[in-house]
């Protein structure tokens, strides 16, 4: 039943947007995770869907934060000096290596997100020095009811995360959020209302340099494309509107336990251990 | 003149809007329309790269001018290239 199957991903993409809307997370992980694990299909092809997935999401998510500018534009521009050209080396990675690696490679991922899940201690603490590079920004704070200023600390560290974060993105189509908002939070002391924002914006752009590789040599399926695509706008407009983003430690735990068991299963399953 | 957030938030509300749009309609009308609404898609992100490009430009913002057209060059690239 093809009907029965296309509407299961549409309602996933819903609940995989709405949720990522309200925890913050682009819905990738979500995404690959039905993918992989519930539909079944090749990771490759699963990597490709759930990449359209995290551009739908970021795409929508972005709008608004620019908006509210608590993007910093000029950030963004050179951090992905080095996210896109690693999403692009990501991409042509994951094409020559066996599914069975991403699977490996995607379950390491996970057990990663669940650790900065875990121990999801924001730090407020920001400074601000002269800031040459004139990549420095300003937004206001609700919560503050004030304006907020910061420069950008070890540019360095941050330009090889993001690197880093662009290949593990291309790789396992996850857009690469969960590695890029912990460092720019702690490492580069960015306020965690403009990391957030800010790699949401990047992640948009590493997302499509990545599928716009699986997408010239034909792994999209355009079948699948339509209900994975409209399922996450939905649910990511109706999170954004409806949901208001969460905090609660609760949650944060319940995340962490579930990625840790998906971790597992993942491991167990590219080591041929658990056939399904 | 118009400030770089309205104009690239503007740029990914269209741009996703008008994918969606694609796609619904390729439902009827079959795959080559589908595939177009994916491609739209995917330009959505390296559309905003191109404006902010522009926008460095006429700000005379010369060295984030430079930085944005090195990634749209990254992003070319890797659009092209085939192995």
């Amino acid at each position: 039943m093809e009907i029965a199957l296309y509407i299961t991903i549409f309602l996933f993409g819903i609940f995989a947007g709405g949720l990522g809307a309200t925890l913050g997370l682009g819905g990738g992980v979500l995404m690959i995770l039905f993918f992989t694990l519930a539909i079944n299909i090749p990771i490759h092809k699963a990597v490709a869907l759930s990449l359209l997935a995290v551009i739908a999401s970021s795409s929508m998510a972005g709008s608004v934060y620019v908006r509210d500018k608590m993007t910093n534009i000029r950030l963004a521009m050179i951090l992905e000096t080095c996210t896109v050209p690693g999403a692009v080396l990501g991409a042509f990675l994951a094409l020559s290596l066996p599914g069975r690696f991403i699977e490996a490679i995607l379950a390491s991922v996970l057990l990663y997100a669940a650790l900065v899940s875990f121990r999801q201690v924001k730090s407020e603490k920001t400074i601000f020095r002269e800031d040459r590079l004139g990549i420095g920004g300003e937004y206001y704070d609700e919560a503050k009811k004030g304006m907020v200023r910061y420069s950008v600390d070890r540019l360095k560290e941050g330009l090889f995360a993001s690197l880093l974060a662009g290949i593990v993105s291309g790789i396992v189509g996850i857009g690469g959020g969960i590695i890029k908002v912990p460092i720019m939070n702690f490492i580069m002391k960015i306020p965690i209302k403009a990391s957030a924002a800010t790699s949401n914006f990047m992640v948009g752009v590493t997302a499509a340099a990545s599928a716009v590789v699986y997408f010239s040599k034909g792994v999209v399926d355009l079948q699948m494309a339509v209900p994975t695509v409209l399922g996450i706008m939905a649910g990511a407009y109706m999170g954004t509107r409806l949901l208001s983003q969460t905090q609660s430690p609760y949650l944060r735990i319940l995340l962490a336990v579930v990625l840790i068991f998906f971790s597992i299963v993942l491991f167990l399953k590219s080591g041929g251990i658990l056939v399904w | 003149m118009v400030n770089a957030e309205t104009t690239i938030s503007w740029v990914l509300r269209i741009g996703v809007t008008l994918s969606a749009l694609i796609l619904l309609l390729g439902v009827l009308l079959g795959e080559n329309i589908l595939w177009l609404g994916v491609l739209m898609l995917i330009l959505t992100p390296f559309l905003r790269v191109f404006f902010a490009a522009l926008y460095f430009l006429l700000h005379r913002d010369m060295r984030f001018f430079v930085i944005t057209l090195y990634v749209i060059l990254i992003l070319v690239i890797g659009s092209l290239l085939k192995i």
